[in-house]
């Protein structure tokens, strides 16, 4: 592969990113070129040595979706960081599947529990006065704005659970995805 | 499979090889990828990925160093929480390196006095 040829196909791989991170890697690789021919290699040596381009872009795609998340932790980042880790390949899906799903699921029902906590609490605090349950007034009004509070208390562990969720996903494929593109290409049959 | 193994210990490692070079003397990315390819035998174009990650870690910072011939050249040096992970990823590697050589030297003896080792401990 020519020099020319492999800034174009690093550059493809790019688009999405903003223009000046982009342009910055591009500088990067451009100047690795003019270092490597300085020290009298060939360019199609030097492009060999890096690696394939199209892949060196998929991972520095998602290694800047996932400084997105960390510097701004809203759902569109999140997402961003997701989908950019599962296109490098690096979620080992079959693995994480059964150990996500339950995961997920466990954070998703503590978080409808509380929704419905807090309702039945808000119902228990306005309607008990008025059928006299045991204890009377007093007690039927703190029953209803405690289990309020205990709604809103596990909803707001839900969103802890869920941003933590989300931090680990992102730690755990960065952790596990540093690649060796050489390596990787002469066995095939590693597929992290 | 000892490629696998040989990929596994190189990921985990590159980082620490980085910090531990930075630690000698500044350095830009081409010397840094030439000098590791050439030690580990590691794509020269992971570095680039690896250097930005540990940027946004706050483990290196860059500066930039006018060149005579051509563009100004982007120089890494460790910062102070750069120098911290060296200390801590060094010690963790000799302690891990130990307990390898360790067990690699107990698989050499006879499988019966290994037994009765585990038995005493």
């Amino acid at each position: 592969m020519t020099r020319a040829e492999f800034m174009a196909r690093l550059r493809q791989g790019l688009v999405g990113l903003p223009m000046s991170t982009a342009a910055e890697i591009a500088a990067d690789y451009d100047l690795h070129f003019t270092d490597g021919l300085a020290a009298g290699r060939s360019e199609a040596e030097i492009a060999d040595k890096l690696g394939d381009p199209s892949r060196l872009a998929r991972e520095l795609r998602a290694e800047s979706s996932a400084r997105r998340w960390t510097q701004e932790q809203n759902p569109s980042a999140a997402a961003g960081a997701i989908f950019g880790l599962l296109g490098l390949g690096a979620l080992d899906i079959l693995i994480m599947l059964p150990l996500v799903f339950p995961i997920f699921g466990a954070v998703l029902s503590v978080l409808i529990s509380g929704v419905a906590v807090f309702v039945v609490g808000g119902i228990v605090a306005v309607a008990g006065p008025f059928f006299g349950g045991p204890g009377g007034v007093l007690a039927a009004v703190l029953l209803g704005v405690g289990l309020m509070g205990l709604g809103l208390f596990m909803g707001g562990l839900a969103a802890v659970l869920t941003k933590w969720l989300i931090d680990a996903t992102v730690w755990y494929a960065r952790l596990h995805y540093r690649v060796l593109k050489p390596a990787l290409d002469s066995q095939p049959a590693y597929q992290a | 499979m000892p490629e696998t193994i040989e990929i596994q210990l190189k990921k985990g490692v590159l980082t620490l090889c980085v910090l531990a070079l930075l630690n000698r003397g500044d350095s830009y990315a081409y010397e840094i990828a030439s000098t590791l390819s050439d030690a580990i035998d590691m794509g020269e174009g992971t570095i680039y990925p690896l250097m930005r990650r540990m940027q946004s870690d706050g483990q290196v910072e860059t500066y930039l160093v006018e060149s005579p011939s051509g563009p100004s050249r982007k120089y890494y040096r460790l910062t102070d929480a750069g120098r911290r992970a060296l200390e801590a990823q060094r010690t963790e590697w000799r302690g891990f390196v130990r307990a390898v050589e360790t067990l690699l030297d107990d698989a050499g003896k006879p499988v019966a006095e290994s037994a009765e080792q585990g038995v005493e401990q």
